[in-house]
């Protein structure tokens, strides 16, 4: 059920949110086991919020749009009295003593927080294989990665134990995991949602977003956590009549699964017979923003983590590689690379004078296996990590907003994702562009049996 | 170049030596890879500020 559907059958009292935690709670036992999406189930705090909610609305109080809807949050995001753990074995007895903001805004909102979703250690990754809580599984194939490092809440989507959680996104944790496990994940611009109380990771590149089942679902709970909100939502029959996208002619286009290339160009054929304006656009260097975001990235995160190496043991092995790496890089490579990536930006925003929304392939790959370290396509062999990142990483450097969509599926089933991209606070564009394809390539109905 | 190895020795703690055959070839690779964009910079360029902190002063 969507968040619209819930919220009507609970104010028409065709179900009460005592029921639907019930419900919500049998199928995360169920489902659980197999997938590993929830670190901390939170089962007696869900029980007592419904009933305080059934009693709130018998009293024709509604606390918000999400008034007895079940969520998750990702296990990086502080919630207070309940234990917090990043995915490390370090912060494994972490219980906050407050709430992160954007869990504020969503409790305001009248939700029901079933628990804390498993993700790659410290969100520093993609595989979501975590060394101390287990490998979490892709619920359309549980051989599979969901991805990261927000797959914990992307699988919880996914298997529709919940039909909104929150994430965050560094080089690609909220967008990666919405690719290989069809759901729709937002990555805002950056700082336009709260990051108080999210586990720091990339002090520069961090962003705390959303993954649901439906575009408009994004956008409902966008509009609760967004700062400035416009309170946009989409329409029944939102339409792409005139806007401008653009399609990527270099980077984005290149080394990419023949699936994902032929899913890619479909849907770009779908915004085109919707009314857009599609026109083809060589980017400035994209890899160059790569190189950068790296840099920040592993100098960032070693600024925080790097005073647990006196604990080695406690962290797991790829992660430990990048804390090393990261405190070996010189004050002035950071401040360089931070400098590059300002005239990067200059450049790259010059796009946006005859554009309003860009759409690349999210990722260049469906969901590798558990375990692999390195994917083969189109004659090319390449790194997990570096292929999954790679198109989603320089929206994190730019800051921009870019949403990550279903847009088809490969024929082993696996879901392919699609990437919008917007100039910075104009997450609506998104939203629309997202809710009208979404409605175009009907497959948001499309679950993975479990 | 940087001597990443002699880097590594160095530290406190010093990096682990059965680690720097992962932890040395991709510093060589971004090492090599921001000289050349940082050599391409306007030597007045400021540090990155955001998406929205691209302004006039920005404009060659």
């Amino acid at each position: 059920m969507t968040i619209t559907e819930i919220g009507d059958a609970l104010r028409g009292k065709k179900l009460s949110a005592r029921e639907l935690t019930e419900e919500t709670l049998r199928r995360v036992a169920k489902a659980n086991p197999r997938l590993n999406a929830f670190i901390t189930v939170t089962e007696a705090e869900a029980r007592a919020r419904a009933a305080a909610l059934d009693d709130d609305l018998a009293r024709g109080i509604v606390r918000g749009p999400l008034h007895g809807v079940p969520i998750a949050h990702k296990d990086n995001i502080f919630t207070r009295g309940v234990r917090t753990t990043s995915g490390s074995k370090i912060f494994a007895d972490f219980v906050p003593d407050r709430d992160a903001v954007i869990v504020s805004q969503l409790n305001d909102a009248g939700a029901i927080v079933f628990g804390k979703t498993g993700l790659h250690e410290f969100a520093y990754g993609i595989t979501s294989s975590n060394p101390h809580y287990g490998a979490i599984r892709n619920p359309w194939d549980l051989e599979r990665i969901p991805g990261g490092s927000s797959g914990g809440s992307a699988a919880a989507v996914a298997a529709r134990l919940v039909p909104l959680a929150t994430g965050t996104d560094t080089g690609g944790s909220i967008r990666i995991p919405a690719s290989f496990c069809g759901v729709v994940g937002l990555k805002p611009t950056y700082e336009r949602v709260s990051r108080r109380g999210v586990m720091p990771l990339g002090l520069t590149l961090d962003h705390a977003g959303l993954l649901a089942g439906t575009v408009r679902d994004v956008a409902l709970g966008f509009s609760l956590i967004a700062k400035h909100a416009s309170g946009y939502l989409p329409g029944a029959h939102a339409d792409l009549r005139g806007m401008r996208i653009g399609v990527p002619e270099n980077f984005f286009v290149e080394r990419i699964a023949p699936e994902v290339m032929s899913s890619f160009r479909a849907a770009v054929q779908t915004a085109a017979a919707l009314g857009a304006h599609v026109t083809e656009i060589r980017l400035p260097d994209p890899e160059a923003l790569n190189v950068v975001g790296r840099i920040a990235q592993l100098s960032e995160v070693s600024a925080l983590l790097a005073r647990y190496l006196d604990r080695p043991g406690e962290f797991g092995p790829d992660v430990l590689v990048l804390v090393e790496q990261g405190r070996l890089i010189p004050a002035t490579d950071y401040l360089n690379a931070q400098r590059v990536r300002r005239a990067l930006a200059r450049d790259f925003s010059k796009i946006w004078m005859n554009l309003d929304c860009l759409m690349t392939p999210a990722t260049p790959i469906t969901a590798p296996k558990i375990g692999e370290m390195s994917v083969a396509f189109s004659s090319v062999t390449e790194d997990v990590r570096t292929a999954a990142t790679r198109l989603t990483r320089p929206f994190n450097v730019l800051g921009w907003p870019a949403l990550a969509m279903p847009c088809g599926f490969s024929s082993a089933s696996l879901p392919i994702g699609l990437q919008l991209v917007a100039p910075p606070q104009q997450e609506d564009t998104l939203l629309q562009a997202g809710a009208a394809l979404e409605d175009a390539f009907g497959i948001a109905g499309r679950h993975p049996s479990l | 170049m940087t001597n990443w190895k002699a880097l590594a020795a160095a530290a406190e703690p010093p990096v682990p030596e059965q680690l720097l055959p992962d932890v040395v070839p991709a510093l060589e690779k971004l090492e090599a890879a921001l000289r050349l964009l940082e050599g391409a910079i306007p030597l007045d360029t400021l540090l990155w500020s955001g998406p929205e902190g691209i302004g006039p002063e920005d404009e060659a």
